[in-house]
């Protein structure tokens, strides 16, 4: 069951990284990041169920910040510069 | 497996994110797309690991995680949404109701002394910019 999430999380990770790279606007880069930055972190935690060993966890909770903190920061980005 | 199957659905909402990012042909609507249906699947699979796992640390990391995760990322697509709204040079398109313009229209207008022409129940937050700031920066 492990094996069928990573391999949804792969699909999703394609499709994301299809909107990253084929976006017409920077918004939709954008997305594609923070999608690609969620399914890291799912990947993440698939693999401490898998291996029953947590040490990458607290880098799932970093890169949750860091999402949070690089949208904002593009959001004011765009506001003035458009396209 | 409570765990598992919980985090084979968070998977399979976050796939269903992705095709709706990649199918919808709207930056608001994939955007939409993406935190309506990736913040419950990320959710999930952390709640499926916060049962999983039996050591505490690796526990309230996951519930931490996800407390982060359900407060910041419907905050920062309002953010990129409303960013993606005023920039110029980005199609956007919404249908019949647009409060954000209505708002934007009342802001441009002057207000005088004794205005109340903005309605009492969206008065406008400090820290709102300035009419006629659209000539960029």
């Amino acid at each position: 069951m492990i094996a069928a999430s990573y391999v949804l999380a792969a699909l999703a990770a394609v499709g994301f990284g299809y909107r990253l790279v084929a976006g017409p606007s920077l918004s939709d880069r954008v997305i594609g990041v923070d999608g690609l930055l969620i399914v890291g972190v799912t990947a993440i935690v698939l693999r401490a169920m898998q291996t029953g060993e947590g040490a990458f966890l607290p880098v799932a909770l970093v890169v949750t910040l860091v999402s949070f903190i690089s949208t904002a920061v593009v959001a004011r980005f765009i506001e003035g510069r458009g396209r | 497996m409570t765990g598992q199957v919980l985090a084979l659905f968070g998977t399979a909402l976050t796939l269903v994110a992705a095709i709706g990012v990649v199918r919808f042909p709207d930056v608001l609507a994939r955007m939409h797309a993406l935190t309506k249906a990736s913040t419950v699947g990320v959710v999930l699979a952390l709640l499926g690991g916060a049962v999983t796992l039996d050591h505490p640390n690796d526990v309230t990391t996951l519930l931490l995680a996800a407390a982060l995760q359900v407060l910041t990322l419907p905050m920062a697509t309002n953010l990129m949404s409303r960013s993606t709204y005023m920039a110029r040079g980005i199609a956007v398109h919404v249908d019949n109701i647009d409060e954000l313009a209505e708002y934007r229209a009342l802001e441009e207008v002057e207000p005088g002394p004794e205005d109340d022409r903005l309605p009492r129940h969206r008065t406008p937050a400090t820290g709102v910019r300035p009419s006629g700031d659209d000539s960029g920066t």
